[in-house]
């Protein structure tokens, strides 16, 4: 708690390990260093960690300056929780690859289910173009 | 000297390293580091080292045989009695309490023995010493204020001062307390003997040198001594210590690289607040804002401080995450322990004091909080605690309560533990103490409001909410808490900027920053000249005139037409006024079409204009049966002038039909004068009627009007219809236009008025009248 409670600030979150999950879905955890009042970020020792079902990679990134408003969520990474995790850990190469081939099968379904609506003379439209709004 | 390299290399120095190191060689390692690091100057410790070889001398002649040999040689006692020792002694004042003069060589030497010995002297010592405190003399006020920048291990120097006499004693213990008279004898004892429960003098005023100190000193006892460990920091530090202060004619001007009194642990928040303090304008201190000067207690709590305090988050854990690269507290406090432990070579009396002077660290720590938080936040001192129309009163009582709170949980609880794992991140406080108030502010600047109420809703209702619910808890009787809310007004700031402007000068000035952003291109917006833009444009305002125009002229006609049930309705007073309105209305539709001067002719240019559209054109034809008889005629006769034009406008839309009915009633009400005239109208320029015949309303307003003409003179024989030749001529140009005109640019009419024939048949001869049955279909129904 700093000079406002009950307001969320990010000044107590300072020099700790953070999760953060940015708009473009990538998800980044590092050592929150420094903020300002746009919740522009500056990320120590980063690691871009890429999820794949159960598996996950790490990808040693180092320095990250994040803009604020590409930034959706973050959270405190608890030291001892951290440890005990569920989820296996694999290699960089492998993660990429899983996460290539976890790719290609989405879109593989989403062009048959476009497909199968096209058949029945109905439209969806693109979610795409509307990712920032 | 390798030693003090390896210190270099590794900045994060591992406690058992420290010790490890520490056994490894002999005392000449703390000796090194207090003798070449930050915590010595050459020079000084040169003078202390010969002074205290003076001492010694006279100890030992003083004491005879009571010394050992070795300790005999050793000059001077532990760093931090060595202290109180030289600036007894004289004093460089500068510099003396600072040089954590190394302690003699062969004091390692002293044995166990002596250690006993020499503390159950200090011990009984002391009580006369504690007697004679106030007898002080007035080498008192020359005692560095750095005196209490001392290690705790005065209490620690205190048994390996074996070598110290009786006087030497009096002094160590005088010293410790705050150099002062007033100090309580029941004070130097504690404060001599490690760091009892030392308390900070709460509010205590930043603004003033002297007072601190002596406050400081008063209460808190001595600090800590830096720890011999800090070759490299000492480098580093060297341009950041802070220049020195002016020195006090009372405590004597403190040692410029001293540790500042008030030096707060290694804690980041507190650093730069200390800065502040001490030296207002000083540099800010950026980067990795390590303490290299272990504050010997945590901080002089200074506004600043307290401000640091309230951020309770950065100084909740005593020691905050992210204690500096350099030794925590915490590391120096051990390092101390174990450099002290193996002093006098013996467990002894020695080791238990030890972690009472490691370990009266923390509740050094938690305590000062504590006191912080009765006392209001200082004056002046702080923006942000000053700024307080950001918070709501109740909010900000909350805050001094939270940190009382955390101050106690802190001090207790906080302690040891997160401090260990936090201790060795080197990038830590890469943001400084300032930044983020900085950044708290700017949030802080978001509850500033003229209208809180529009501004911040649920902020100031949760508030109320909650004193509220504080005084429905508590007695009634308290009227101090039935405080009505002041919500903080902050005038907004007047934000227009206007330019400097020098007189004499060209142009203005073309300074711009973020608060004042400047044009650089003054673009000026000028209308394209495009003559056939100019045209598009004046066409479609003219449609826009045109619509508006009819519009206007629609809603007269609407109040005209429910002017019959609003007169039922209105009451017998207002019917009068109503009736009024009306003729009003009436006169004021008619008014729109006619023609400027002349009453009785309907303006052809705004005829046409209306009729322009569709929708003029149903205006018109519902606009007919109101009008009175000889108005309505004056329309009539309007439109039958411009049938030509108003046919060739009416291509697309083909709704002049409409007007057939109204048109139709208003021409059997027409007198026969204006009946001719109106056939004359019909007919007026050349080839009108062609034209008039080729349009189907032409051709049925035609019939109309010759229909209207026969009926009027087979059924009146009084009519005037004959009088002038005008009507029979009329009659006889249009028969002899229906003759002509082929049959194919005849349109048929909307209907055939059944007296057409008998018409015709007065008129013309039986041949012809054949001819025009055939054409014009007329049945021969009358007659």
């Amino acid at each position: 708690m700093n000079y406002m409670p009950g307001t969320a600030s990010l000044i107590e979150d300072i020099d700790k390990k953070h999760l953060v999950l940015l708009r473009d879905g990538r998800t980044l955890i590092g050592i929150l260093r420094s903020i300002d009042q746009f919740a522009n970020l500056v990320l120590h020792q980063t690691v871009e960690r890429i999820h794949v079902g159960k598996k996950f990679g790490d990808i040693p990134r180092g320095i990250f300056v994040v803009r604020g408003e590409n930034v959706v969520l973050l959270g405190e990474v608890d030291l001892d929780k951290e440890c005990d995790q569920i989820l296996q850990r694999v290699s960089i190469e492998e993660i990429l690859e899983e996460q290539r081939s976890e790719q290609q099968a989405k879109q593989e379904s989403e062009r048959v289910k476009l497909q199968a609506v096209k058949e029945r003379g109905l439209s969806i439209p693109k979610a795409d173009t509307l990712d920032d709004f | 000297m390798f030693r003090f390299q390896s210190f270099d290399e590794d900045c994060t120095l591992e406690e058992e390293e420290e010790g490890g190191l520490v056994e490894e060689e002999d005392e000449i390692d703390q000796f090194n580091d207090d003798t070449f690091g930050a915590g010595a100057i050459d020079d000084d410790w040169q003078e202390e080292h010969a002074r205290l070889a003076e001492l010694d001398e006279r100890v030992r002649d003083g004491l005879g045989g009571a010394n050992d040999a070795p300790s005999a040689t050793s000059v001077l006692p532990p760093p931090p009695s060595g202290k109180p020792l030289s600036s007894s002694s004289s004093l460089p004042p500068a510099s003396s309490s600072s040089s954590s003069s190394a302690p003699p060589p062969g004091l390692e030497e002293a044995g166990d023995g002596d250690l006993a010995e020499s503390l159950a002297r200090l011990i009984l010592g002391s009580d006369p010493a504690i007697a004679g405190v106030g007898t002080a003399g007035s080498d008192r006020p020359r005692f560095p204020p750095m005196a209490p920048s001392q290690a705790p291990p005065s209490g620690l120097s205190a048994p390996p001062s074996s070598l110290l006499s009786y006087q030497q004693h009096q002094h160590l213990l005088h010293q410790g307390p705050a150099t002062l008279p007033q100090v309580n004898s029941h004070n130097i004892w504690e404060n001599s003997m490690g760091f009892g429960p030392v308390s900070v003098t709460p509010g205590l005023p930043s603004h003033m040198e002297d007072s601190p100190l002596l406050s400081i000193i008063k209460e808190v006892g001595l600090p800590k001594r830096p720890p011999p460990v800090r070759s490299e920091e000492g480098r580093d530090l060297s341009e950041r210590v802070p220049p020195p202060r002016s020195s006090s004619p009372v405590i004597g001007s403190p040692p410029v690289r001293a540790v500042p009194i008030g030096t707060p642990p290694k804690q980041p928040m507190s650093h730069p607040m200390n800065h502040q303090i001490h030296h207002p304008t000083a540099v800010h201190v950026r980067a990795p804002v390590q303490h290299r000067y272990p504050p010997p207690f945590p901080e002089r709590l200074s506004p600043n401080t307290l401000l640091n305090i309230a951020n309770s988050p950065l100084c909740r854990p005593p020691f905050p995450g992210g204690v500096g690269p350099v030794l925590s507290q915490i590391q120096r406090a051990q390092l101390l322990n174990s450099q002290v432990g193996p002093f006098p070579r013996g467990p002894g009396p020695a080791p238990p004091l030890l972690p009472g002077g490691g370990g009266g660290f923390r509740p050094f720590f938690g305590q000062p909080p504590q006191r912080v938080g009765p006392h209001a936040p200082p004056p002046n001192h702080n923006p942000i605690r000053h700024n307080t129309t950001h918070l709501h009163p109740q909010h900000r009582r909350m805050l001094t309560q939270r940190l009382q709170s955390r101050g106690d949980r802190g001090g207790r609880g906080g302690g040891g533990g997160a401090g260990d794992r936090r201790n060795r991140d080197p990038y830590s406080n890469l943001m400084t103490q300032r930044e983020k108030e900085w950044v708290a502010r700017i949030q802080m600047m978001q509850l500033q409001s003229t209208d809180p109420y529009l501004d911040d809703y649920y902020y100031q209702n949760y508030y109320e909410k909650m004193e509220k619910r504080q005084e429905r808890d508590r007695d009634s009787s308290r009227k101090e808490h039935t405080t009505k809310l002041i919500t903080p007004q902050v005038a907004k700031l007047e934000h227009t900027y206007r330019p400097v402007q020098f007189a004499g000068s060209l142009g203005k000035l073309t300074v711009s920053s973020v608060n004042n952003p400047r044009k650089m291109i003054d673009a000026v917006v000028t209308t394209r000249t495009d003559d056939e833009e100019k045209r598009e444009k004046q066409v479609w305002n003219k449609r826009r005139q045109i619509l508006y125009t009819v519009e206007k002229m629609y809603s007269l006609l609407l109040e005209v037409q429910d002017f019959e049930k609003k007169f039922l309705q209105t009451p017998e007073e207002q019917r009068e006024a109503l009736l009024e309105q009306h003729k009003t209305n009436t006169l004021q539709l008619y008014n729109s079409l006619k023609e400027k001067e002349w009453d009785d002719r309907v303006s052809d240019e705004q005829c046409l204009m209306i009729m322009s559209v569709r929708k003029g054109k149903r205006l018109i034809a519902r606009l007919l049966p109101f009008l009175p008889p000889p108005q309505a005629a004056a329309v009539v006769m309007g439109i039958s002038r411009n049938l030509p034009a108003l046919a060739k406008k009416d291509k697309q839309d083909q709704v002049l039909c409409w007007l057939v009915e109204p048109v139709a009633v208003v021409i059997q009400s027409m007198s026969s004068s204006a009946l001719t005239d109106l056939l004359q109208e019909l007919q007026g320029s050349e080839g009108q009627l062609q034209k008039v015949l080729q349009n189907k309303f032409g051709v049925t307003l035609l019939y109309l009007i010759l229909s209207e003409g026969e009926r009027m003179q087979s059924s009146d024989p009084n009519c005037q219809l004959m009088d002038d030749n005008r009507w029979t001529e009329l009659v006889f140009s249009v028969t002899r236009e229906l003759l002509n005109v082929p049959p194919s640019s005849l349109s048929p009419p909307l209907f055939t008025p059944p007296n057409l024939l008998s018409l015709f048949s007065r008129y013309v001869d039986r041949q012809r009248l054949e001819l025009l049955q055939e054409k014009l279909q007329i049945t021969a129904l009358s007659r």
